[in-house]
């Protein structure tokens, strides 16, 4: 249950971190400058894949759940 | 139909929905159904949306208005108005010539192989030293202007091809020996300089 309640714990910051990725992405596309290049590629991108990589850390690293 | 942009709209605001979904709702991914769909929303879509994105941005890039939103770039973009035929890039870019969207990508970028890319890196090294470093004055380009982003549109062109001087010189042309710009035929350029005594066109509405 503890295991369980670790993964959703994960699953949730994941998905709070990639949901701002996505939103500054997002902002970013609504404004035709150099500025809003760098805000997606230097903190939307890295954001999404962060997000991704804990996303993908939380299932290989959720022992026993499942089991 | 729906344009590229609506679609690109639709993916970030449904990604958006669909991972706030999982914040607040995680208990949706316990089942094996909800496991598939936190993949596709925590994985796939965030990964879709940077990608998309990125394209994207590279193609507005290319537009003359994303070059001109940069304060330095003013006066160039105000050059492609000039009322004088002399003026290399207001005849290429009033005549349409050139594609009117994307006027200075067309005449600046490499017209050799990854041409593209390298454009690209310049405009992030542009970037770089207008955030970081300190812009070089006067403007000037890193390297001579090749007369291969010339000859890409003008080689075989009637215009070109049937005039004495071109064939006279048409070796040395095409091999950079005699600049196209920097020779006494087109030098009239940009010429920033001379912006202060020139008339400008106003395209008729």
């Amino acid at each position: 249950m503890a295991g369980r309640d670790a993964l959703t714990g994960r699953l949730r910051v994941a998905g709070a971190i990639a949901f701002l990725g996505v939103l500054i992405e997002a902002l970013a596309l609504l404004w035709t400058h150099p500025t809003a290049f760098l805000a997606f590629a230097l903190i939307g991108i890295p954001l999404v894949l962060l997000g991704v990589l804990i996303f993908l850390w939380s299932l290989v690293s959720a022992e026993g759940i499942g089991e | 139909m729906a344009s590229p942009d609506n679609l690109i709209a639709a993916l970030f605001v449904v990604t958006a929905a669909l991972l706030l979904l999982c914040v607040l709702r995680p208990s949706l991914t316990a089942t094996r159904e909800g496991k598939i769909l936190a993949f596709v929303v925590l994985c796939v879509l965030p990964l879709a949306c940077s990608a998309v994105g990125f394209n994207a941005h590279m193609e507005r890039s290319k537009s003359t208005q994303f070059c001109l939103s940069c304060h330095l770039m003013e006066p160039y973009g105000k050059s492609l108005w000039v009322d004088d035929a002399k003026y290399i890039p207001a005849s290429h870019f009033q005549n349409h010539r050139i594609p009117a969207e994307s006027a200075c990508f067309t005449c600046h970028t490499d017209y050799a192989m990854y041409g593209d890319i390298r454009a690209k890196m310049r405009g992030l090294h542009h970037v770089y030293v207008q955030y970081l470093g300190t812009p070089m004055q006067p403007l000037h380009l890193y390297v001579p202007f090749n007369n291969r982003e010339c000859l890409h549109c003008h080689l075989g062109a009637r215009s070109f091809e049937e005039s004495p001087t071109h064939s006279a010189m048409r070796a040395d042309l095409i091999s950079n020996q005699t600049s196209c710009l920097t020779s006494g035929c087109h030098d009239t350029v940009h010429n920033i300089a001379g912006q202060g005594s020139v008339k400008f066109w106003k395209e008729p509405n």
